[in-house]
């Protein structure tokens, strides 16, 4: 649907005429990306400056820091004392290790749902339809807070678990509680993603095959996935990028040690007064995300080059 | 298909449908409920699946509460302000991104990606010492812009794509009969692209509400929303207290979604995000 690049204005196209389009196209860009510039790319140059040693001293919060190493010069000494501890590399381990299980929780969950809703038939997928969006409206904090108080030791889903004479181990305070709200929270966009490519597949196509012999899997493994690959990357890097910076699931309902980047980068700012290892853990959570912004990139790109449709 | 011929037994695919949307509903739900029945319990031990009793006490606490007041007051002027900023801003430029060629078109469209992977805490540490020195800290306008940050995408993205899917022929035909651009894209194109801008503005409204780290840094101790008030009440106040709350802070969400969810199931969100 999307086109690569925009069709040429109407009437001739001489270079003024250029000139003017990229100038108006320009200027009407531009506020959204000095938003950008003046909030995100500027603060994060300061803070990867600030990470390799450089510290300015006309700035109290970074100045003031424990734990400071100063230099003239850049210096890795920051992150070779990170990465030197077992506490933070362990915290890096179990960020990394919680995304990508989350990931694959939320791709294997959204397709079948996605599945279901364009290929099921009866009123059963219409439910599901209105059931999925339901995580969207509900803001996070008030997620986390939900599952907790469902998900507690002694809570609500170990009283129902009581009443039916099962055992339960909470996942509250553990990487696993982590894992299902940040499922349970990620749905919604995940099915939205998968479910818009799916509705791009034509039935006659399954139809077709299906009268040649092919079963539900072969379908399923022949046809929609490798016509669906391109939102399912997109899913795959978004929810990724979410999880790797996300703070307020694992700060209500993670674990304390070793707990995600996101929540120690918050401890070592506010509670031990370290900015400096601080803005260095975010800035290598943004070279985790960056890596998988690339893999979006490039499929996106790769898609809208080539495919007709998508 | 050899031992996996139950697939296509249609019995089977109908019990797995029952199957499926009580996991989901379950999944999805069971917490939401928990909250709801808390909202109204005045005490509920373990192992007891529902409340032992109820009670309204804890509405009156809150609803009386002024801090409560205050932060649902400041939310609400601050997000829909912001909404309405990110559309002033997002809506020319999601508009350029789709109709006109200018040096780096694709380079910046992507760069908005930037504001979601930046993990905004190691931002917040930086953003801090330039609004210090701007005499933005716990001031309205700092807030309005922290929360700005986080609408960027979804107010350029699926806007954009709501610019490609309008036809130029439809365009075209308007500017043969005689009308001008201006004309042309008041009474054709904005209209067609509408519902894609209606799903941005609600994402956007979702963000900026429900900002809450970047908020507390920026804003507190003057500035307090309600999603910064859940912190401190989540750990300070007995459970009933916090589920109230949760129930206050969704009403908008769920309201919007009520308004908006025609539009979702449409496709402009996904569209947004393909890129171009």
């Amino acid at each position: 649907m999307a086109s690569v690049s925009a069709p040429p204005l109407r009437g001739r196209s001489d270079r003024a005429d250029r000139l003017r389009e990229a100038a108006i196209g320009l200027a009407m860009v531009a506020p959204p990306i000095a938003v950008l510039l003046f909030l995100i790319v500027l603060p994060a140059l300061q803070a990867t400056i600030f990470s390799l040693g450089i510290v300015p001293s006309d700035n109290l919060v970074f100045s003031t820091g424990q734990h400071l190493i100063k230099s003239d010069s850049p210096t890795l000494a920051v992150y070779s004392d990170l990465l030197a501890s077992p506490f933070i590399r362990d915290d890096l381990w179990l960020t990394i290790w919680i995304s990508l299980v989350s990931v694959v929780l939320v791709a294997i969950v959204a397709y079948v749902l996605a599945l279901y809703v364009r290929f099921g038939s009866g009123s059963l997928p219409r439910i599901v339809r209105s059931l999925y969006l339901v995580p969207m409206f509900v803001p996070v904090v008030i997620a986390s807070y939900a599952a907790i108080t469902f998900y507690v030791d002694r809570g609500v889903l170990a009283a129902i678990l009581h009443a039916v004479g099962l055992p339960f181990a909470s996942p509250a305070y553990k990487p696993s509680g982590v894992v299902i709200t940040q499922v349970w929270f990620n749905i919604p966009f995940a099915v939205l993603m998968l479910g818009s490519g799916l509705d791009g597949i034509e039935q006659e196509l399954i139809e077709s095959a299906h009268d040649v012999g092919a079963g539900f899997l072969t379908v399923l493994w022949r046809i929609v996935l490798p016509m669906n690959m391109v939102p399912l990357l997109i899913v795959l890097t978004f929810t990724f990028i979410g999880v790797v910076g996300s703070f307020t699931i694992p700060f209500l309902i993670g674990p304390n040690a070793p707990q995600m980047m996101g929540v120690a980068i918050q401890a070592y700012f506010s509670n031990y007064n370290q900015p400096q290892p601080a803005v260095a853990m975010a800035v290598l959570l943004f070279a985790i995300c960056a890596a998988a912004g690339a893999v979006y990139v490039w499929a996106t790109s790769r898609s809208n080059k080539h495919a007709v449709t998508v | 298909m050899g031992f996996l011929w139950f697939w296509d037994v249609p019995e089977f695919r109908r019990a797995m449908g029952l199957v499926l949307v009580f996991a989901l509903s379950s999944f999805l739900l069971l917490p939401l409920l928990t909250l709801l029945l808390w909202a109204f319990a005045d005490e509920w031990r373990y192992p007891s699946v529902v409340p032992q009793s109820i009670s309204l006490k804890w509405w009156d606490w809150v609803l009386t509460n002024g801090d409560v007041g205050s932060a649902v007051r400041y939310s609400f002027i601050t997000a829909p302000v912001v909404t309405l900023i990110a559309a002033i801003i997002c809506l020319p430029a999601a508009y350029s991104f789709s109709r006109f060629r200018f040096p780096g078109r694709r380079t910046l469209f992507i760069s908005l990606l930037a504001a979601n992977a930046f993990p905004k805490i190691g931002l917040y540490v930086a953003i801090a010492t330039l609004f210090f020195r701007l005499n933005l800290m716990g001031t309205y306008w700092g807030v309005v812009l922290i929360q700005l940050v986080g609408t960027l995408v979804a107010m350029v993205w699926i806007p954009a794509a709501g610019f490609d899917s309008v036809a130029r022929e439809l365009e075209d035909a308007a500017r043969d009969a005689g009308a001008g651009p201006l004309r042309v894209f008041w009474s054709i194109t904005l209209p067609l692209a509408m519902p894609a801008i209606i799903v941005a503005a609600f994402l956007a409204f979702i963000a900026a509400f429900d900002e809450a780290q970047g908020t507390l840094i920026v804003g507190s101790p003057t500035i307090v929303t309600m999603p910064t008030l859940m912190y401190t009440l989540v750990v300070n106040y007995p459970e009933p207290v916090g589920a109230i709350f949760s129930i206050l802070l969704s009403a908008p969400s769920v309201i919007l979604l009520l308004i908006a969810r025609r539009f979702l199931l449409a496709g402009y969100l996904a569209a947004g995000f393909k890129g171009r």
